[in-house]
């Protein structure tokens, strides 16, 4: 049995090689199919049937821009977390639900302070600016509060755990927090009062081949907003003492330790920063969504991570790539390519199985998904 | 073979734990079974009905104190969670209503299947296995009531349901299902036509959220619509759950339909009416069904509802109406109808249930109240004449049993009222 | 001393914290009604009466009193009472500062439910055992300190060392009876225990199905599906350490195949339960090479993702507008018919039974034969560093695919039976929750061994089951659970052993090699 000479080997080499080389052959072949079948349905969509006008399209950017807005802004939280820690934070979902429920308990109890009965109004809508910072700064302090708490109690122990522990740990701590939500506020459906300035809806309007595109004010400020805290946080990370303590435990946590970095509190801080950012998008979410209830923050989780995934996870600008492309593919996807809306998830999934096999690392991301071989 | 041990360890824990848990309340008693001996001195015998032995189903037993349930299967969580419970709280006061036959109460059993199938089907099985159900008013959703349908079929447990009303579900030539709801087919061709001619709709839109009920609707109405001469402009799908529509919206508007009809329930619907004023159908008039009328609806809507239309199906003022209507309300806090269309069907069809069982049960000499459940499946099939709340109720050979057809209704100033 | 007390203070916060969140959950109520019914007195409505939360305080704060003192033995009787009563006071404080508030809401007739949904102010009069506010305050101030201190003061007692050699001398009795057990079964008579013990089960088994009534046959059948799905996925996650999130696809394709060919509609084509079962397995076997192909370069995280992503797709596939002509849509499939042997139907809930612990013990022989294979080492090794088992010759393509084709095909055998038992199947049955309830079983129960999988299954599936009066709280109880586990036990509660290559005691005496491996 153990005698094979140089002769048997080679032609097992031989066979093996040509076995590997149809395999390596299969996967660009398969992703030249699928190009030229999404370039047909495009093409038959947009010059053949003529189906949508300038002013649909219009719309589906902006309303792509502003999912897309959302997705980065949850996306940054777990890329972030990833990024130092090589986890994947399951319950980030769960930090933005209880954060966009601050917002809307926040925005309740303003909207019910009333300030003057002639004509009837409420602080809410006298103070507005201040209601809304409010609003942010007291969902922000919850879920960063509650990311630390995570952090503390559910993955600090399990840091040199194999990788499935905290992974599960992540899904227990993100089915408890779910759970706690619908135990202490109730699982109905809760409606968000806006402030009059900010109303859900009401944005500017643009006459393009004679409808009115509405350009939401709270679609906006989603924009505006994720772009800022994209910024802020880059800079934070590129510029601060934190930045650099957290970019060092993200490249080697030992020798950061022997350079005098506080791992623990930098992680721990990490933490807190991401937290505030999911209680940031989960407080948008409420102004522009309108809707909080118990299990708001698994799905978009869910998008949010195959948004950072697609951008190359660990990578900040990667996450509002990611974000804002899944949004795109999400609502100009269908329209484009002909097919249901049904099937948005459907195509953002494909799309993410396509961008990973040719692209392991996402789109902007660094080589950490491949197997080194 | 450490294993092994555990296995067997745990097979001890298994019987062990077997061994303490509660039974199952009252056991049927199965076809053709020597009867069963008293316990009780001298006097009374207690004989099993000759009856139970030629039911197909066999009898269910009960003795004086128990209760006989009606089961419920409804959403009774998540998003829906406000039809479910209004349905199963006028159904509850129908049980209460029915007070004490022969030392045995009626209660109804309401359980949480989510409205979909899964759930309907896990209820069902539940309700199968539990001998103190007999009928179940219900289930409320379509797609529930037709996954319980067969497992029901299989134990003789009938259904009277007050609000399930996709068209195939009788037409499956199931024995056990009724409905006292008007079928979808009926509520869709009324629907089309008053589309059609008296909003003077030419291009219709359809959207519905992929679930049994709000699909199966959708396509209906599409379909009588084109049939009376109208163009469904385009038919999209929505995933429930989701709170951003503007996208499938912005392709809706691209073919600009005068009026939208949407099929499912008002989680989404109150968003499709919210997002439709920012996606370019401002213009457009909101067409709901019966899924998406209630007082949620309103709060959730609030100024972009007015001109939405819906479905419901509230009765005459009676004195029967009025006094359930009081009864409600003094037990629940909110007046019936509020959360859900249907809280006056919940009403008769658990009425319409617990008469029948009243009339089809047999005492024995020691006070045992035997009800056989072929026969109660039948009675139910052959419900002839019942006065309702809603109406009078007779039972065709399918199980339909509808009085009424769908009002219509619409949001003014506000407030829902009477279509014109 | 100072740091005594600072560790007291802060089991105390803590402590504290949580029975505020219980409080706020509704669990203190829960817990009431639960001792109500225990001592027959019935409680009308969602409020028991003050003795139960009166006992319901007293065991926290006796909770409270055990831990703060519970890895303290050396310290004097005395200083343990001290601090166990510093606890229960922290503790007590704590929930009085939330009753404190809660007597606020109730004084000034504040609603509150509609931020926080238990506060009805029946349900905050009960909180304060029924009495105005401030005795009600005080009161349990005093109840938490009270009963933690007896706590503290049982624990020490049972660290007397009279009660502990009781203890000592009482395990060590338990540990002699077993080891001679152990010593009887494995002497010469191995052969004949082993036989006694496997008919002994047998008879179990084969008898059980048929005494305990249809209910239990249900429950008890759904945990032997999740146990087959345990020990597929365990093939998958916890032999080859490939993490799949969406296993639940292949379960689904099972359930399909079952449903589609057996139901009148939307085919009719009544190919009868046996032939479907197998394609079902064929199919999700096949599926399962097929997913694999494209994400043998990904890594962990990565492949998590994407097999979720995988998972998803099938489900909105089966619930699409499009495909509904061939799949039957958001509906779901009726009506599926049950199996037959020999021509006679086979679907009571007794013969599912019976086909249910057939297909576990298939399920079960399979997989151990594998895990001591060739096959399995070969897993192991891929698990353990892939790099390093390619370079020793294992070829890791094929034993990655290999893994995921069966472990796809047991879920397959899964679904099928499912489907058929059910006599429905719909797409949002086979969601991602699904996939984690079994991914979260095999962890819990212990990840790559069967007895793991086994105890697993029985505790995520058959528990709820007959703990029913908690639904409420039981996915919070389960998500804690989970978390707990993790950090307490990762492995499992059934940890599994590595085979390990025993040198033999005599060098000249090689025997077949089998000691020292997971039996």
């Amino acid at each position: 049995m153990n005698e094979s000479g140089p002769l048997p080997v080679a032609q097992k080499g031989d066979k093996h090689r040509k076995r590997v080389r149809i395999i390596k052959l299969l996967r660009p072949a398969l992703g030249v199919v699928v190009l030229l079948f999404i370039l047909f349905r495009m093409y038959q969509v947009l010059v053949v049937q003529h189906e949508f006008g300038p002013d649909t399209w219009t719309r589906l950017l902006i309303s792509g821009l502003i999912i897309g807005a959302v997705y980065a802004l949850i996306a940054i939280g777990y890329t972030l977390v990833y990024g130092i820690l090589f986890m994947i934070n399951f319950a980030h979902g769960e930090v933005m639900m209880f954060g966009a429920y601050a917002g809307l308990f926040t925005f309740q109890a303003f909207g019910a302070i009333k300030i003057s009965s002639v004509p009837p109004t409420s602080f809410l809508n006298a103070y507005p600016v201040i209601a809304i910072i409010l609003a942010f700064l007291i969902g922000m302090s919850i879920s960063a509060t509650l990311g630390y708490f995570l952090e503390k109690i559910a993955y600090r122990p399990l840091r040199k755990a194999p990788r499935l522990v905290p992974l599960i740990s992540a899904i227990g701590a993100s089915i408890f927090l779910q759970n706690a939500a619908q135990l202490l506020f109730s699982p109905q459906l809760r409606d968000v009062t806006n402030p009059e300035i900010l109303k859900r809806g009401e944005g500017w309007k643009i006459l393009i081949n004679g409808s009115n595109v509405v350009i939401s004010y709270t679609g906006v400020f989603t924009f505006v907003l994720s772009v800022l805290l994209l910024i802020g946080l880059y800079i934070i990370v590129r510029k601060t003492k934190l930045g650099r303590a957290m970019r060092a435990v993200a490249l080697d946590k030992n020798t950061a330790a022997l350079m005098g970095i506080d791992v623990n509190r930098t992680i721990s801080r990490t933490f807190i920063i991401s937290g505030a950012l999911a209680g940031a998008a989960g407080v948008m979410w409420g102004l522009h969504n309108g809707l909080v209830y118990y299990f708001v923050g698994f799905i978009p989780g869910i998008k949010a991570f195959t948004a950072a995934v697609l951008g190359g996870i660990g990578n900040l600008p990667g996450a509002m790539v990611g974000g804002l492309f899944l949004g795109i593919i999400e609502s100009m996807g269908p329209a484009a390519l002909g097919i249901d809306f049904q099937l948005k998830d459907v195509l953002a999934f494909v799309i993410l199985i396509i961008v990973l096999t040719f692209r392991p690392s996402g789109l902007l991301g660094e080589v950490l998904a491949e197997e080194k071989v | 073979m450490k294993s092994l041990k555990f296995f067997v360890v745990f097979t001890v824990l298994a019987l062990l734990f077997t061994a303490c848990a509660p039974k199952a309340t009252p056991t049927a008693v199965p076809v053709a079974t020597e009867a069963a001996v008293a316990t009780e001195a001298p006097a009374a015998v207690d004989e099993v009905p000759a009856v139970c032995g030629t039911d197909p189903f066999g009898c269910a037993v009960f003795a004086p104190g128990d209760v006989i349930k009606i089961g419920m299967g409804a959403p009774l969580t998540g998003g829906d969670a406000s039809f479910g419970l209004d349905i199963s709280q006028g159904a509850a006061v129908a049980a209460k209503d029915a007070g004490t036959f022969n030392g045995v109460t009626f209660e109804l059993v309401a359980e949480d299947d989510g409205g979909t199938p899964e759930g309907g089907a896990a209820v069902a099985n539940k309700f199968a296995a539990d001998q103190a159900v007999v009928a179940v008013a219900g289930h409320i959703y379509s797609g529930a009531s037709a996954a319980a349908m067969p497992i029901y079929e299989g134990v003789g447990v009938p259904m009277l349901s007050p609000s399930a009303s996709n068209p195939p579900l009788t037409e499956q030539g199931s024995k056990v299902f009724n409905r006292i709801v008007f079928t979808d087919q009926t509520s869709a061709d009324i629907t089309a036509k008053y589309l059609y001619d008296k909003l003077g709709v030419k291009k219709l839109a359809l959207i519905h959220d992929g679930q049994d009920y709000g699909k199966g609707l959708a396509e209906l109405v599409g379909a009588s619509f084109a049939a009376l001469g109208g163009e469904v402009v385009v038919e999209e799908a929505i995933t429930p759950k989701e709170t951003d529509f503007t996208a499938v919206l912005s392709v809706i508007a691209s073919k600009k339909p005068d009026a939208i009809f949407f099929g499912g329930y008002t989680s989404e619907g109150s968003i499709v009416a919210n997002q439709m004023k920012s996606t370019g159908l401002e213009n457009a008039v909101f067409f709901g069904c019966d899924g998406t009328f209630g007082a949620e609806f309103l709060t959730r809507t609030g100024a972009n509802g007015e001109g939405a239309f819906a479905v419901s199906l509230t009765p005459l003022d009676t004195p029967a109406k009025v006094a359930f209507d009081a009864a409600y309300e003094s037990a629940y806090g909110k007046k019936p109808g509020e959360l859900s269309p249907y809280t006056w069907n919940g009403y008769d069809s658990t009425a319409a249930l617990i008469d029948r069982v009243k009339a089809l049960a047999v005492v024995n000499a020691v006070g045992k109240v035997f009800v056989p459940r072929g026969a109660l499946v039948d009675a139910v099939r052959g419900l002839k004449d019942f006065v309702g709340i809603s109406g009078t109720y007779t039972c065709d050979a399918k199980g339909e049993c509808n009085a009424n057809g769908p009002l219509f209704m619409v949001i003014k100033d506000g407030a829902w009222v009477p279509a014109p | 001393m100072k740091t005594l007390i600072r560790q007291a203070v802060r089991t105390g916060i803590t402590f504290g914290i949580v029975n505020i969140f219980f409080v706020l959950v509704g669990f203190n109520m829960l817990l009431g009604i639960l001792f109500a019914k225990l001592s027959g007195i019935k409680q009308p409505g969602a409020v028991p009466a003050p003795q139960f939360l009166i006992i319901y305080t007293l065991l926290i704060g006796l909770w409270a009193g055990l831990s703060s003192v519970s890895k303290k033995d050396e310290l004097v009787f005395g200083k343990k009472v001290l601090l166990s009563g510093v606890t229960g006071l922290t503790t007590g404080v704590l929930t009085g500062l939330l009753n404190t508030v809660l007597a606020f809401l109730l004084i000034n007739k504040i609603n509150a439910r509609d931020f926080l949904t238990v506060l009805s102010f029946d349900f905050i009069k009960g909180t304060l055992f029924g009495l105005p506010p401030l005795q009600g305050i005080l009161l349990t101030v005093l109840f938490f300190t009270i009963s933690s201190v007896f706590g503290g003061i049982v624990f020490a007692l049972l660290k007397l060392k009279s009660v502990q050699s009781k203890w000592d001398g009482l395990k060590a009795l338990i540990k002699t009876s077993y080891e001679k057990i152990q010593v009887v079964t494995h002497g010469r008579n191995k052969l004949l225990w082993q036989i006694i013990s496997i008919s002994l089960l047998a008879v179990v088994v084969v008898i059980l199905p048929l005494k305990w009534g249809s209910y239990w046959n249900y429950v008890f059948g759904t945990v032997g599906l999740y146990v087959i799905l345990g020990l597929g996925l365990n093939i998958i996650v916890g032999l080859s350490g490939q993490l799949v999130l969406g296993y639940i696809a292949f379960f689904a394709i099972g359930a399909y195949t079952m449903a589609l060919l057996n139901s009148p509609v939307p085919h009719n084509l009544m190919w009868g339960f046996w032939p479907a079962l197998v394609l079902g397995v064929v199919l999700a076997a096949l599926a399962g090479l097929l997913l694999g192909l494209p994400l043998m370069r990904l890594r962990g995280d990565y492949l998590a993702i994407v097999t979720l992503g995988f998972g998803e797709i099938i489900r909105i596939l089966l619930k699409s507008d499009i495909l509904t002509k061939f799949t039957g849509g958001p509906r779901g499939i009726q009506k599926i018919s049950g199996p037959t042997l020999f021509g006679k139907p086979f679907a009571s809930d007794i013969d599912f039974m019976f086909l249910i612990i057939g297909g576990v013990l298939l399920a079960v022989f399979v997989y151990s034969r594998l895990q001591h294979s060739r096959t399995g080492r070969a897993w192991l090794s891929i698990r353990e560093d892939e790099l390093v088992a390619r370079a020793s010759g294992v070829n890791t393509v094929t034993y990655k695919l290999l893994a995921l084709a069966i472990g796809a095909a047991f879920a397959g055998l899964a679904g099928g039976i499912y489907a058929s038992r059910n006599q429905f199947t719909g797409p949002d049955e086979h969601a991602l929750m699904a996939s984690i309830n079994v991914l979260s079983l095999i962890i819990v129960g212990g990840m790559g061994n069967i007895p793991g999988t086994l105890l697993g299954a029985f505790a995520l599936k058959g528990l709820p089951e007959i703990l029913r009066e908690f639904a409420n709280f039981r996915l919070l109880a389960f998500g804690a659970l989970l978390v707990f586990m993790m950090l307490s036990r990762p492995e499992g509660l059934i940890p599994s052993r590595r085979p390990k290559y025993q040198i033999p005691k005599d060098p000249d005496k090689i025997d077949s090699g089998k000691e020292g491996k997971n039996g």
